[in-house]
């Protein structure tokens, strides 16, 4: 039987109003401070188009993608682009060789499961049909975002979203594209994760 | 944990006046003003310290029952769960887990338990191949060094440094410019991840209700470690744990916060058991180790609430001590404040006695923790053993007695402080004493001290107010 799980004092006032703002504002604003570049809202159907132009402005030729992105159209649009979608299923057996052909791969393209606007971050939930190596490999990884998606902070969205831990063996949550400042504290972009982050958002 | 039984005192004059030592404190006063932004911006910085505060000591009065239940959770989710007593155990546990799973090249994220138990030197003797993947400790292994600061382990070194190492390690054209010297790191170690068999990572905090392990990277090494080899094993401190998701999302808003300025880190990594059948990639197996060495000690102790630290290095980039004499000093892993007081209650109070007096009890430390821990006052219980353990150098525990019954006694203090006032005339000026002679000029290279008034406070309070 499982033991019953001890929990910290609930309090009424834990998370206090934070002043109303225009959470895709700020979301915006936060993270191309965070060197996100932040596309749209569009409306559902300017993604594809969206996506296709950000891959060919930094000469993608392979991607790899979410099978299950928010909006329709967009591999049809890539492909119409000649950027070459590769399989990303890593199979346990060939995994070594099939994952040291992923050094090539420039793309990746994902969905996002919400968006927090404090810190301009994305929440990726991944799993069947959701590779993490994704957003992890390609030098770029371009997000699709439900603009209604997007909340403020990281502790609303985790008290309004109990138990999400559960569903999922790996979520992420990405502020930016990979950088480190262990070099005499300069912050350098593009260390072991990608080095470009684009989000499209969409209504 | 291997450690230099000199004096803090002979390690720190090693280091002052260095290049080294200039570095730590441009790095440290950076990332202090890099944190003050953050937290100003932050409207609810300080509610959500005090709920970190709350849910951290929750945390430490209900260890056993939250790592109970953390523990079914791991095997629930579908991995295996160890819990190791001590160093050699944990050790033990990694080598065998690499051993029957074949893993012969390993990678790993940054982990300060795992420096603890100097697990890389232990894997290193059954011939396994470990490879430090988060920057700074790449390096660190690289140059055969020790980090220098918990969190920024190469603050020490500089472009140049780095530029050599690189040169002469792997084998690179030399270049000292930072945005080359990433790259040529990126693309070596790309390599290594994809083909490693194992990835041992650090937990920054653990979920109980959900077996989950955090961690946070700015680089995605934590991310790549996690993911791309079949085995993940995670190692955590026994007191690096919370209740449930919503109780971590509050410690993950102050953490880099505290530590670099961020608002959150580039990757919060959360892993809950192996990957799932339908996942398309991840990890086949995931275990998770839970250490104790010596924590269940500080636990039973009056230093317990220092196991509530969430490691993100904030004291130790304020702290005055820190900042002049660096990580190397303390002789450990954990340096700094909060290593002044771990130390002794992990290793034990010889020699790391010593550690609570590089202090100047100023409390810069516990009023930019984000977990607003006491740190002072536990610096002051540390000296308190250490006397009662008889370990002051004799002309000290001498003095203070003598000075303990001159107090106490109220005729003895009424002729010391006319004493005081004499005694100082010849080598005060205008009120002032400005040089002290002997070991004193060290008090009075930075400050002047007032001299003692002809008259006391009592015997101005008894004429002027009655008895």
């Amino acid at each position: 039987m499982v033991a019953t799980l001890p929990r910290p004092p609930a309090v009424p006032e834990l998370l206090p109003d934070l002043e109303a703002v225009d959470v895709v504002g700020l979301f915006r604003t936060r993270a191309q401070g965070e060197s996100v570049v932040v596309h749209g809202p569009v409306g559902r159907h300017g993604v594809p188009r969206a996506v296709a132009g950000i891959a060919a402005g930094h000469g993608c030729r392979a991607y790899m993608a979410w099978e299950d992105l928010p909006v329709p159209g967009v591999t049809s649009a890539l492909t119409g682009a000649g950027v070459e979608r590769v399989e990303h299923r890593v199979p346990n057996e060939m995994r070594i060789p099939h994952q040291t052909e992923y050094q090539g791969l420039d793309l990746g393209v994902t969905g996002a499961d919400a968006g927090l606007a404090e810190s301009g971050s994305l929440v990726l939930l991944h799993g069947e049909g959701r590779p993490r190596m994704a957003s992890l490999i390609p030098e770029v990884h371009i997000a699709i975002l439900d603009a209604n998606l997007i909340e403020r902070t990281l502790v609303h969205w985790a008290h309004r979203h109990p138990g999400l831990v559960f569903e999922t063996a790996n979520m992420v949550v990405v502020t930016g594209p990979s950088r480190t400042a262990d070099i005499e504290q300069q912050v350098r972009l593009g260390v072991h994760g990608p080095r470009h982050l684009h989000v499209v958002l969409f209504r | 944990m291997t450690s230099r039984p000199v004096t803090f005192l002979s390690r720190a004059e090693a280091i002052l006046g260095t290049r080294e030592a200039q570095s730590v404190d441009q790095g440290m006063r950076h990332l202090t003003e890099m944190r003050d932004v953050a937290v100003a911006e932050f409207p609810i910085m300080d509610a959500l310290r005090d709920r970190a505060r709350v849910i951290r000591l929750h945390a430490l009065a209900n260890l056993d029952r939250l790592l109970s239940h953390f523990a079914d959770q791991v095997i629930e989710q579908g991995g295996e769960i160890h819990f190791a007593a001590d160093a050699e155990e944990a050790n033990e546990v990694v080598a065998r887990i690499l051993e029957a799973t074949g893993s012969r090249l390993v990678v790993k994220s940054k982990s300060m338990v795992t420096e603890e138990i100097e697990l890389n030197a232990h894997l290193e003797r059954r011939g396994i191949e470990v490879v430090e993947t988060d920057l700074g400790e790449f390096i660190v292994q690289l140059a055969g060094d020790t980090p220098s600061h918990i969190v920024t382990p190469i603050v020490h070194l500089d472009r140049h440094d780095i530029g050599a190492l690189f040169a002469e390690k792997l084998g690179v054209v030399e270049t000292v410019d930072p945005t080359e010297l990433n790259q040529i790191a990126r693309d070596h170690l790309r390599q290594i991840f994809l083909r490693a068999d194992a990835g041992i990572s650090g937990v920054n905090i653990a979920v109980a209700e959900s077996g989950s392990v955090i961690t946070v990277t700015n680089e995605g090494n934590g991310r790549l470690v996690t993911t791309a080899p079949r085995v993940h094993i995670a190692l955590l401190g026994m007191e690096r744990i919370v209740s449930r998701w919503e109780d971590a999302s509050v410690i993950l808003e102050v953490l880099a916060r505290s530590a670099t300025g961020q608002r959150l880190s580039t990757y919060t990594n959360v892993v809950t058991g192996p990957r799932r059948d339908a996942d398309e990639d991840g990890p086949e197996q995931l275990h998770v180790v839970v250490i104790d060495n010596g924590r269940s000690q500080i636990l039973g102790s009056d230093t317990a609430e220092i196991l509530a630290c969430i490691r993100c290095g904030a004291c130790l980039n304020v702290c005055p001590v820190f900042r002049t004499v660096g990580g190397h000093a303390y002789g450990t892993v954990y340096s700094g404040p909060v290593g002044s007081v771990v130390t002794p209650g992990l290793l034990g109070m010889e020699p790391w006695w010593e550690l609570p007096y590089a202090s100047t009890l100023c409390g810069a430390c516990e009023e930019i923790c984000p977990i607003r821990i006491q740190i002072p006052s536990m610096l002051l219980k540390l000296r308190a053993r250490a006397a009662a353990e008889g370990r002051l150098p004799g002309w000290l525990e001498r003095g203070i007695r003598r000075y303990t019954t001159t107090v106490y006694t109220p005729t003895k203090w009424e002729r010391a402080k006319r004493l005081a006032h004499w005694i100082t005339g010849p080598i005060s000026r205008d009120g002032w004493i400005r040089r002290l002679p002997g070991r004193g000029s060290g008090w009075t290279a930075y400050r002047d001290f007032p001299r003692p008034a002809r008259e006391s406070f009592n015997t101005w309070w008894r004429f002027n107010r009655g008895s």
